[in-house]
């Protein structure tokens, strides 16, 4: 599927991050660079690059895995490809809508009913209100919590949690998927139900991309993996 | 780019919609008293003072009945505190949302600020009760309430938008917030009336919009008078510049929210 045209691009990306606790200088930085047309593309003592010289192409339809030892910088790169923080140097083009899987504890409110967190998750991920009505029983059904769908959801086990999780991430229309490290809660039976859904997912040209360390689950799913160590594309694989 | 962003915000209103509904179904889900809490806050307050200035420290402080005096100055006093109290920790509060997806971050203060704002209605309905039950005719010039209102969440939703994204940074703006507030009530004249201050000390009614925005609601509403025009025009102007800036600023430490939260 990679003859598609490329959904999503990263042109010579580098990324710094602090190690300090506070940011004494990063605010008054940036206020100043507004000022002075220029950006600080330096690292100073505490800080360090979390990717360096990243050069990726993603074709629309295309299943990718990222795999590397913690700290490789798998997560930045989904974090850049998502929209929620921003390369020091170089340009990333990412186009469509982008569902990223919440973890847990990010999307749902504990004190609401599964059934309210459906709408929350649903919004934050960008679907309109009468859309996520037109799907709630869908979304309800795949994730088999039927009867536990109007309890606060602070009662759930991290199991349901994941499944409704899973369940709205999956059925939010999207074009770019991202999914990190999630799919190893689940029981057997509830992963093979979302490799299904992520299969039907690819066959409907949507883009994929996973994040985890099972090498044979990835391999089983993804197109390519890119194998990324010390901030760094070390290598690539096709998978065929 | 400030119409950009303002059509972004239009396109994502549903989601502004739930955090709204989501932060008010929060807040009332486990509370026996549900939305009676609005009311209690300038309620109870309004009955200490009351009490006090009557029994313990007897005090002229206006020709009105204290409890209407007070309660006046407490409803917009009120939706500023609560408002803020909402808004600061709103982006802290909701990191792990930040670090993983993008959405309009200014919709976790906004929400913060309506919640307030319907606690501020209800309160306000309260009022009338009270101005009904002290028998105070209300006059007409009690429609200059609504520019006044309009001023109050101008300034309200710039303080916020300033200290919360501030917050994000520095954490100690969420610690000094409550120092900072209990020093801003007693320079605002809740407890008193700027008449009884003396003459040097009036410059805290162009420095404290607050105060400005409660003194002009009593003119308005018990005596009678309409509001100055040029006054008010530039408080608008004045409370304009700094939303916008207060917005252009949030916009820009919003960039690295996801890094530092």
């Amino acid at each position: 599927m990679s003859s598609n045209a490329p959904i999503i691009e990263f042109k010579n990306i580098w990324k710094k991050y602090s190690r300090s606790r506070i940011f004494h200088k990063s605010l008054r930085e940036d206020i100043a660079n507004i000022f002075q047309f220029k950006k600080n593309k330096d690292l100073s003592s505490d800080e360090f690059w979390a990717l360096k010289k990243i050069n990726l192409t993603i074709a629309q339809g295309e299943t990718l895995g990222f795999y590397g030892p913690n700290g490789a910088g798998k997560s930045t790169i989904l974090k850049l490809i998502a929209g929620v923080t921003y390369p020091t140097k170089g340009t990333i083009k990412a186009e469509g809508r982008i569902a990223p899987l919440l973890e847990i504890g990010a999307g749902f409110h504990k004190d609401l009913t599964g059934r309210e967190n459906i709408f929350i998750n649903g919004a934050i991920l960008g679907m309109k209100i009468p859309e996520i009505k037109n799907l709630l029983d869908l979304i309800i059904d795949f994730s088999e919590i039927q009867e536990f769908i109007d309890m606060p959801v602070k009662k759930y086990s991290s199991g349901m949690y994941l499944r409704l999780a899973f369940s709205i991430a999956i059925h939010s229309q999207a074009d770019i998927y991202l999914i990190d490290e999630i799919i190893a809660v689940g029981d057997e039976d509830f992963k093979r139900k979302c490799l299904a859904k992520m299969n039907e997912l690819k066959t409907k040209g949507k883009t994929l991309l996973l994040v985890t360390h099972d090498l044979s689950l990835m391999q089983q799913l993804a197109d390519r993996i890119i194998f990324l160590n010390k901030s760094e594309i070390s290598h690539q694989e096709e998978i065929l | 780019m400030l119409l950009a962003e303002l059509k972004d915000i239009i396109r994502c209103k549903d989601l502004l919609l739930i955090f709204i509904w989501k932060e008010f179904s929060v807040r009332y889900n486990q509370a026996v008293f549900g939305i009676a809490w609005a009311i209690i806050q300038p309620l109870s307050f309004m009955l200490v003072f009351t009490f006090i200035f009557t029994y313990v420290i007897p005090t002229h402080v206006s020709n009105l009945p204290r409890p209407v005096f007070f309660y006046s100055g407490l409803l917009p006093w009120t939706f500023f505190l609560s408002s803020l109290n909402y808004s600061v920790p709103s982006l802290t509060n909701h990191h792990n949302l930040i670090k993983k997806i993008k959405f309009p971050r200014i919709f976790l203060p906004l929400s913060g600020i309506a919640v307030a704002f319907v606690d501020f209605l209800i309160a306000g309905i309260i009022f009338a009760g009270i101005l009904f039950f002290y028998k105070i005719p209300i006059p007409l010039t009690a429609l200059f309430c609504v520019p006044l209102t309009i001023l109050l969440i101008l300034f309200t939703v710039s303080f916020s938008l300033l200290l919360c994204s501030i917050n994000v940074y520095y954490r100690d703006v969420g610690l000094a917030i409550a120092t900072l507030l209990r020093l801003w009530f007693f320079a605002t004249p809740i407890l008193y009336s700027l008449d009884n201050l003396p003459e040097r000390f009036k410059i805290i009614t162009f420095l404290n919009p607050l105060a400005y925005i409660i003194k002009n609601l009593r003119i308005c509403l018990f005596l009678g008078k309409p509001i100055n025009v040029t006054e008010y025009l530039s408080m608008l102007i004045a409370g304009t510049i700094f939303l916008i800036m207060s917005f252009a600023f949030f916009k820009i430490a919003e960039r690295k929210f996801a890094d530092v939260i």
